[in-house]
């Protein structure tokens, strides 16, 4: 590791931990309205730690499923969000519940498995492969994937599945709806399902090693195709693997926290800005990265008083994402066509 | 030695390779010329088992390459595409330095990286951004990271490396392949300079419509009849070796 890819990733570490005190510092009175800064008792205590966990775990997932996509893809405008795969991962688990709603799923184990697999991660996973697999069909112009195209193919993808997934969800029963509502607009819960989380992290501990043990082989995929396989990558099989995790991270963070814009595009950004392009490097910095990011959104959140509540964090991570998402479209490189393969 | 047998290849309908049969040993620097979308490149990358034939083989020292796996097959042999591409921001020396990927050994790998860069007059621009070289550069850069890759009785197969090269950089490279075939490697290097081909090849192997028209010496192959039919302008072969005439 080079002296600049270490101080890089302190100084990711750093922002990490200072976002953790702050959001468990930044607190809230309903009764008096406003925000203040307080060590909390240990009730709060439980309710702040549950956010940051869930931000930290769901943020890391969308860190690196964001830097597995770019890589892959060779498109720096790929993220999870993006390209539909949250959508999709959203639309796998409400057709899984609609499914156990409508048959049964207490009765039938298998049912219920696949419909409540690791709390919706399973069919979640499901839905945001099939998505990327469209995805990338459609992202293919005259044999090569073009940049643009790809991410049009992608948000176009993302409306179909978000429309699909309130069609499904008005077709089920009140009860079995629950708060879905806050939970398309994307949500740190303050009591996280276990069930997700632990799934979550099992996921992004497999998806960590898988990725960090490819770092190399990412590095040389990032010439052409036939470049990376003449110098020893194999790239249907690096593919197929890394897509299965960039997918399963997808629908993990979706299962946790709902779909969250932009932190999978940002996390990879901010992390080549700091430690180069190397993915050796580029794996663990996006990890850290999408925790910070989406730490320091909760908490940011946790400070600003719109009134009527809190403001929704998918708001806020759309409102920073979307001008640097703007910002890389019209990069020098973008338009000298240096980013397609 | 590089044992082509009947290989033929389609994309989709169109026949790109008919039926080519051509072998050569190693140690030689063969070139693969004809008009453009003869089939040069496609038969380089099946050559370089990037390629899978729709029927025949390549062989090289008696492997069928297509079938390797592309680590094994690294460390036969060493392609160089006609457009060298890189989505993601490295130096000249981190991008050369890629050629190493497949090595079992890292022992020698600096050593074989800074050769390479010497060869290819790369010290200069080592810490710089791959992106900011000039086409020219680019192409020493890619060609420089073939030669720390391939081993030294390995097969370099080379698409049109002096596209964008001045000629004193095109003799630097040229060089630097007639080395590599000297020590025991086999260089197969798709080209349109005749005048080049003629000087410093061994072999030339003559593409047209997917078929090999012609192998041989360049003497014997590269004749002015046959490439004023071929070309429709005007080759003389003096004392200079073959020129392209002024008149076409």
């Amino acid at each position: 590791m080079t002296k600049r890819q270490f101080l890089g990733i302190v100084v990711i570490a750093l922002l990490l931990v200072t976002g953790v005190v702050a959001r468990l510092l930044i607190g809230r009175d309903p009764a008096v309205g406003g925000v203040h800064f307080n060590w909390p008792d240990e009730n709060i205590f439980l309710l702040r730690f549950g956010a940051v966990r869930s931000a930290i775990v769901g943020g890391a997932c969308l860190g690196l499923s964001g830097l597995l996509l770019q890589a892959l893809l060779r498109n720096p405008l790929a993220s999870p969000f993006i390209l539909g795969l949250s959508a999709g991962a959203g639309l796998g688990a409400m057709i899984a519940a609609w499914s156990a709603s409508v048959v049964g799923a207490g009765s039938v184990a298998w049912i219920s498995f696949i419909a409540h697999g690791a709390d919706g991660v399973i069919p979640g996973t499901v839905g945001s492969l099939s998505v990327l697999v469209l995805v990338y069909a459609l992202g293919r112009r005259g044999g090569r994937l073009d940049p643009l195209t790809l991410v049009l193919a992608g948000t176009v993808v993302a409306t179909i599945c978000g429309a699909l997934t309130l069609l499904v969800q008005s077709l089920m029963p009140p009860s079995s709806r629950g708060d879905s509502w806050m939970w398309f607009m994307g949500q740190v819960p303050e009591l996280p399902s276990s069930g997700a989380m632990w799934t979550a992290i099992a996921l992004l501990f497999c998806a960590f090693i898988t990725s960090f043990q490819s770092g190399a082989a990412l590095d040389v995929a990032s010439t052409g195709d036939d470049e990376a396989e003449s110098l020893g990558v194999s790239l249907r099989s690096l593919r197929i693997m890394l897509f299965i995790c960039a997918g399963a991270l997808a629908s993990a963070s979706v299962a946790l926290c709902g779909p969250i814009a932009f932190v999978g595009f940002v996390a990879p950004h901010l992390c080549r800005l700091l430690i180069g392009s190397r993915h050796r490097a580029l794996v663990p910095a996006s990890v850290i990265a999408g925790a910070a990011i989406l730490v320091w959104a909760d908490a940011v959140r946790q400070s600003i008083d719109v009134g009527a509540g809190r403001l929704p964090i998918g708001v806020l991570t759309a409102l920073i994402g979307g001008p640097v998402f703007l910002m890389v479209m019209r990069s020098r490189r973008m338009r000298a066509g240096e980013w397609s393969c | 030695m590089l044992k082509i047998d009947s290989l033929s290849f389609q994309y989709g309908r169109r026949s790109a390779l008919k039926e080519i049969t051509a072998s050569c040993d190693a140690g030689k620097v063969v070139a693969l010329v004809g008009r453009n979308g003869s089939g040069k490149s496609t038969l380089l990358r099946a050559i370089a088992g990037l390629a899978h034939p729709s029927c025949g083989s390549v062989s090289w020292r008696g492997q069928r390459l297509a079938g390797l796996a592309p680590a094994r097959r690294a460390l036969e042999v060493a392609y160089v595409s006609q457009r060298p591409s890189l989505s993601i921001d490295l130096t000249v020396h981190e991008m050369i330095a890629l050629g190493r990927f497949a090595a079992k050994t890292r022992l020698d790998s600096i050593l074989r990286i800074d050769q390479a860069i010497g060869l290819m007059g790369l010290d200069a621009l080592k810490e710089r951004s791959f992106h900011e070289l000039s086409a020219g550069e680019q192409q020493r850069c890619v060609i420089a990271r073939a030669l720390a890759q391939h081993e030294t009785n390995g097969l370099l197969a080379l698409d049109e490396p002096f596209s964008n090269l001045d000629p004193g950089e095109t003799m630097r490279v040229f060089g630097a392949l007639q080395q590599s075939a000297k020590a025991g490697a086999l260089v197969v290097v798709a080209m349109h300079d005749l005048s080049l081909v003629d000087r410093v090849a061994e072999n030339v192997w003559w593409l047209e419509q997917g078929q090999m028209v012609a192998t041989g010496a360049p003497i014997d192959v590269l004749t002015p009849t046959k490439l004023q039919e071929i070309f429709h302008c005007e080759f003389v072969r003096g004392a200079q070796g073959l020129t392209l005439s002024a008149r076409v």
